[in-house]
């Protein structure tokens, strides 16, 4: 029964922090006012300075995670909706979001291994330019930290969100569909609600990129950890 | 009404889930289940068997809050404080190094083929 009441409070908890964070968020649009950001380092810093421990918020946190898998499921229909552009544009968005994935878990992994971590660090960087459901999936699947690559996906996605517009400048990237689809690719869903506030095509191409790379990502982490990992 | 509707679709949402895990169980795939649940949900839109109209409420309900169902997952770095504080500081280094290449790559490759595309129509 004190389960029941611990599990309520946390759920209830959380989804009160959600809501201020992301009426912070709409007041004040920062990264750092970002809900997954602000909500994350409150709950940490008061759980941190309660003693509370994950396990004790985990009772009612497990009922959240159980949300994840059919998450990823639904990203079906907003690509669904986006099939127009993939017919227009198949040729080069499909070989721009194999490049960009192939990229991203490629310099993860090798870089992982030049400075030396060990196997579990190297299966959990690989994913973590794919937005955070499909991410935590492919760790969990390969045997990595699921608890690490949800913040190393926030730190893609923060990083990418800021200083994605000034890559995009100095490498000369100008068409609309290459801008949406890179910061997509490599940013997934917090880069793709940078985006969308300036225009809502690159919006579009954005988040069809982020989907279609983690598919991409989910098939390449376990040929490139095959390769990596000799064990 | 419309609340009965959207928890049937969310829950047809859990049940390709369930279905995508089932096959990759079954075939001991190295892909998400959810994800193998996803490409299976996206066949049926795409093929017209299953009409949008039977899935956008529940769905656009869900996505509309996608990050509250990963805090629970983020806030477990907890567990993990410690690992940033020594070598482990590398990695922040290495995923925003890495996603800036990304952006560079898969956007230069991109404007290329675009360019390219435009000139061969002139």
């Amino acid at each position: 029964m004190t389960n029941f009441f611990i599990g309520i409070t946390a759920i209830a908890g959380t989804f009160i922090l959600y809501r201020l964070s992301k009426r912070i968020y709409r007041r004040k649009p920062s990264p750092f006012t970002m809900p997954i950001f602000l909500c994350t380092a409150s709950m940490v810093i008061f759980l941190s300075l309660t003693g509370i421990s994950y396990e004790t918020y985990m009772i009612g946190g497990q009922w959240i995670d159980l949300f994840l898998g059919p998450i990823v499921v639904s990203l079906a229909v907003p690509l669904y909706r986006e099939i127009h552009l993939i017919k227009k544009y198949a040729g080069a968005i499909g070989i721009g979001i194999f490049a960009g994935s192939l990229t991203g878990v490629f310099t993860g992994i090798a870089g992982a291994k030049l400075l030396g971590f060990d196997d579990w660090l190297i299966q959990t960087v690989a994913a973590k330019s794919v937005t955070a459901p499909i991410a935590i999936s492919i760790t969990d699947t390969a045997g990595g930290n699921i608890s690490l690559i949800a913040v190393f996906v926030m730190l893609a996605g923060v990083s990418g969100a800021m200083f994605g517009p000034v890559i995009l400048k100095i490498c000369r990237i100008e068409h609309p569909i290459a801008k949406g689809l890179s910061i997509g690719t490599a940013s997934h869903a917090i880069g793709t609600a940078k985006v969308l506030e300036d225009s809502e095509m690159e919006g579009a191409i954005s988040a069809l990129s982020m989907t279609l790379s983690a598919v991409v990502v989910s098939f390449l982490v376990p040929i490139f950890l095959l390769l990596f990992i000799t064990s | 009404m419309k609340y009965f509707i959207m928890i049937l679709q969310i829950g047809i949402l859990f049940l390709f889930n369930f279905i995508g895990q089932l096959i990759q169980g079954f075939f001991s795939l190295s892909i998400p289940g959810s994800l193998i649940g996803m490409l299976l949900l996206f066949s049926l839109l795409f093929f017209k068997i299953i009409p949008l109209t039977w899935m956008q409420a529940g769905v656009d309900f869900l996505l509309k809050d996608i990050p509250f169902f990963f805090i629970p997952v983020t806030i477990g770095i907890i567990q993990y404080l410690t690992f940033f504080y020594g070598k482990g500081s590398l990695t922040i280094l290495l995923v925003i190094v890495s996603t800036f290449i990304v952006i560079g790559v898969s956007g230069i490759v991109t404007n290329f083929i675009l360019k390219k595309e435009v000139k061969s129509y002139d």
